[in-house]
């Protein structure tokens, strides 16, 4: 019963941090129309900057607003020096195909990854290092007993459920917001409506960034810091944006706790090598089963 | 007032514009007609910035907008409906409005619900079904929709692009005759293509008669109406 | 699709023979050249080339972006380990054998892919190549989990040696390799030309149009895997006969770096390929002389060749990205 109730928990927090990296994904995917394979790398690359600033003596907490920052920064200047560029190009007999159209900006994330992955061991070297957490990793004291949720895990979830509130406001409610969602759907008329689409779509990474940002932020303390620490959560969180839906940042929540659930379940009842077949497992099962994610819409497959 | 001098728009090889020069005139209704394939459109997308031309001009209120992005020059007060019914069916009929007036909310906050005001005014349908999704409406109203769209920016030119395209006639001359209204009531300037050459020169102040990418005729609407030899060469009637 | 005859066909195989002739002439003369450490370069050089051939041909051609060739190494490096080792077979029976595994893998993989594009097709596959080399590790009995299965090249028979004389072990990696890379080149070069190649071509061109035209797409995707991952899995074998079969061995670099290779070479041509291997595997070399001067710490000298080539896939992509090969204009592409 206890082990049951630890993967519950331990399921929960981790299913918050991946709907967040889910999330941040399904954000480029609907202000952008790609899908950002460098997106942990960039998280990668914030947290290490908060963990220099830690070591230098900073508080957890500025260091974490500057993780952020910094996040939205390096997204926006990735879209600003690469994606950009790049849908602007449209002399190339090579992206007269529908394929190529689609696989190029991926490989160019990819490169992203690759280049930021490079970059963090050439800065910080390649051991790994330790991240502090904000709040306790000890169990809460219940009458008694320890619960396997600890405060951390309740930090967890409370920040990334706030950020959801305030991300699914945003994209509703406000201008910018409608805005995203219109380049997004459709670039021509968003244009003649007089949306400045380049700079809209900056600001898609930059959100995205820094929602990246956080999940590497609150996921690091219970693994170590190295250039390849987020590759599991990148994997994680395309699954879980893929089985929630790419369109939908519910379903993007939604995914990202079934996820969570598995993977805590197969680790806690089974062996830590099978949780990347029982990933495999689940995408190829939604894939089969239904293509477009659990909450996503008709246009969700649309590449 | 708009001004396009010898024009040129390419697609590779094919020269879609070949040198045209028009005018919009203020507060009037200006049409492009001529057969499929001469170039109606491409003007209209070279007007309104989503084609780059290879040579010529285009001068709006005395400035060049030539090379300037689309968004920018909705901006300066061209909007511009595209044929097919611009709307995002994604999105509901009160945000595919809104978005036509998203850059003036800064500036004219009032103005913006006043604009969205008066277009459920002018296109009741559209109140009754402002929460459904854009891509639930009938052609007719989604063709309104996209007018509507266009209008929220208060632009001072309206490019109109094959507005009757697969609508019943009964729906074609609601419209056009909202945007008639519109244009003498508002002083709105319009610049009409058209396939239905007969509707166009109906409301039409001026014409000008495209064929293959060139100019073949630009006279007062009447005259051209009046014309049948040249409707009969190049508009088969 | 317009048929192809059988003259054409018998055309079409000379001229991949002529081209395969001379490429084998081309790389023993300039071996014979080299030192014992740019000879077992170039014979990385040879064996990663199939792989990246696997991509030019799934991704290239095909216009199926897959991340998880590695994975398919693997299998090919797995077979030939697990033959070699448990049935004692000579590496020239076991690593045809693995081609045949790779094939199979690459059909379960196919009928997985098939209905994927774009993103959804890439994401899959990197899963696929992150999932695949854990079972290494969940049946350790089997495959020595990250131990690994230690296997190479061996020694040349005494006919070889007694007619060349004793190769260097780098000299004997080549020749090993060599006619594999051959034998790749070859069909390689047949597929590209013949009526199965435009058929891929339009796969990749006009996924909507084609389909509607009635070619059975999903088998023909299908088929693309299977070939490529025939490619992956000898290009495996040969990786693993380097000395040992492992995770580490094939690990998710290894799919993203056979991809930079035919990315900046040119990813729709086997010229594209070749040069792109060269570019990958030299790179390092080339990055020490031209900063050898320099004390550069062992972090940044790790790192950069991985730094440089991802800047350079970043730059193709954006400014050319039809690579190296694909700059000069060439009619079948």
């Amino acid at each position: 019963m206890n082990t049951f109730l630890a993967a519950l928990s331990s399921g929960t927090s981790r299913g918050a941090i991946f709907a967040l990296v889910a999330l941040g994904l399904v954000i480029v995917w609907r202000g952008a129309g790609i899908v950002n394979f460098a997106q942990m790398g960039q998280a990668m690359f914030s947290t290490y900057i908060a963990s220099t600033l830690i070591t230098n003596g900073n508080s957890y907490w500025i260091a974490f607003f500057v993780a952020l920052i910094s996040g939205a920064v390096l997204g926006a200047l990735l879209d600003i020096l690469v994606m950009r560029p790049l849908s602007n190009k449209k002399q190339s007999e090579l992206l007269s195909s529908e394929s190529m159209r689609a696989a190029v900006p991926v490989i160019a994330s990819l490169g992203i990854l690759g280049a930021l992955q490079a970059l963090a061991g050439i800065i910080w070297a390649a051991e790994e290092r330790g991240f502090p957490a904000p709040a306790k990793q000890e169990g809460f004291n219940f009458a008694g007993n320890v619960l396997p949720f600890t405060s951390f895990d309740l930090f967890v979830v409370s920040i990334v459920t706030v950020t959801l509130i305030i991300t699914t406001l945003f994209f509703t409610k406000t201008g910018i917001g409608l805005a995203m969602r219109a380049t997004a759907l459709n670039q021509e008329v968003a244009k003649l409506s007089g949306i400045r689409t380049n700079r809209t779509r900056t600001i898609s990474w930059a959100i995205s960034g820094a929602a990246s940002s956080l999940a590497g932020l609150l996921i690091t303390p219970t693994a170590n810091l190295s250039p390849n620490s987020l590759d599991l959560v990148l994997i994680v969180g395309f699954t879980a944006a893929v089985v929630g839906g790419l369109d939908s940042p519910a379903g993007a929540v939604l995914g990202g706790f079934i996820l969570g659930m598995v993977i805590s379940f197969v680790t806690f009842f089974s062996t830590p090598e099978d949780v990347f077949l029982a990933i495999l497992a689940v995408l190829l099962l939604v894939l089969i089963i239904r293509p477009r994610g659990i909450l996503g819409s008709k246009d969700a497959r649309r590449v | 007032m708009l001004k396009v001098e010898n024009l040129v728009t390419r697609f590779g090889s094919v020269v879609a514009i070949d040198g045209v020069s028009m005018t919009a005139q203020e507060s009037k209704i200006t049409t492009v007609i001529g057969a499929n394939g001469a170039g109606k459109s491409t003007l209209l997308r070279t007007i309104s910035g989503l084609e780059h031309p290879a040579s010529g001009s285009i001068t709006w209120k005395g400035q060049s907008i030539l090379g300037k992005r689309p968004e920018e020059i909705v901006r300066l007060g061209i909007a511009h409906v595209p044929e097919g019914h611009a709307v995002i069916s994604e999105l509901s009929v009160e945000e595919n409005i809104s978005m036509g007036s998203l850059f003036r909310r800064n500036k004219y906050k009032s103005d913006v619900t006043a604009a969205m005001d008066e277009m459920y005014a002018l296109f009741p349908r559209l109140k009754e079904r402002r929460k459904q999704l854009a891509g639930t409406l009938s052609g007719g109203e989604r063709q309104m929709l996209a007018i509507s769209r266009a209008l929220v920016s208060r632009p001072q030119l309206l490019l109109l692009d094959e507005p009757s395209l697969g609508l019943a006639p009964l729906v074609v001359e609601q419209i056009i005759d909202s945007v008639n209204t519109l244009c003498r009531t508002t002083g709105l300037s319009v610049l009409l293509v058209e396939q239905n050459a007969n509707t166009a020169l109906g409301v039409a102040d001026h014409g000008v008669l495209l064929a293959l990418g060139k100019v073949v005729a630009d006279r007062p609407a009447s005259e051209l109406k009046a014309d049948a030899t040249l409707r009969a060469a190049y508009l088969g009637y | 699709m317009r048929a192809v005859s059988k003259t054409q066909k018998k055309s079409i195989a000379r001229t991949s023979l002529i081209r395969t002739l001379l490429f084998v002439a081309a790389i023993l003369l300039v071996s014979a050249q080299f030192d014992a450490y740019n000879q077992g370069q170039l014979a990385v050089v040879l064996i990663l080339f199939i792989g990246v051939l696997s991509v030019t041909l799934l991704t290239g051609i095909s216009g199926q972006l897959s991340l998880g060739q590695g994975a398919l190494m693997a299998v090919g490096g797995y077979s030939t380990a697990l033959l070699m080792i448990n049935y004692k077979l000579s590496l020239w029976v076991a690593v045809p054998l693995s081609i045949i595994t790779s094939a199979l893998a690459g059909l379960l993989l196919g009928v997985a892919a098939a209905r994927l594009r774009g993103p959804y097709l890439a994401g899959t596959t990197l899963v696929i190549a992150l999932a695949i080399p854990t079972i290494a590790n969940r049946f350790m009995s089997v495959f020595k989990g990250d131990e690994g299965l230690p296997v190479d090249v061996g020694y040349p028979p005494q006919w070889f040696s007694n007619l060349f004389g004793e190769p260097t072990y780098e000299q004997w990696q080549l020749y090993v390799a060599l006619p594999f890379a051959a034998i790749a080149l070859f069909f390689a070069s047949n597929i590209l030309k013949s009526r199965t190649g435009r058929m891929w071509r339009s796969i990749r061109d006009n996924e909507t149009a084609t389909s509607l035209s009635g070619v059975n797409f999903s088998r023909q995707k299908i088929y693309v895997f299977v070939v490529s991952s025939s490619f992956a899995g000898l290009s495996g074998a040969l990786y693993g006969l380097r000395g040992l079969v492992g995770p580490s061995v094939y690990p998710v670099s290894l799919s993203l770096l056979l991809l930079t290779a035919a990315v900046l070479g040119g990813i729709r041509s086997i010229t594209g390929a070749f040069i792109g291997t060269i570019i990958v595997v030299f790179l390092p070399d080339w990055i020490e002389l031209v900063l050898g001067n320099f004390e550069l710490s062992e972090q940044v000298s790790n790192y950069l060749p991985a730094l440089i080539s991802s800047l350079l896939l970043i730059l193709t992509v954006v400014i050319n990205p039809a690579g190296v090969a694909g700059t000069r204009l060439h009619k079948h592409k």
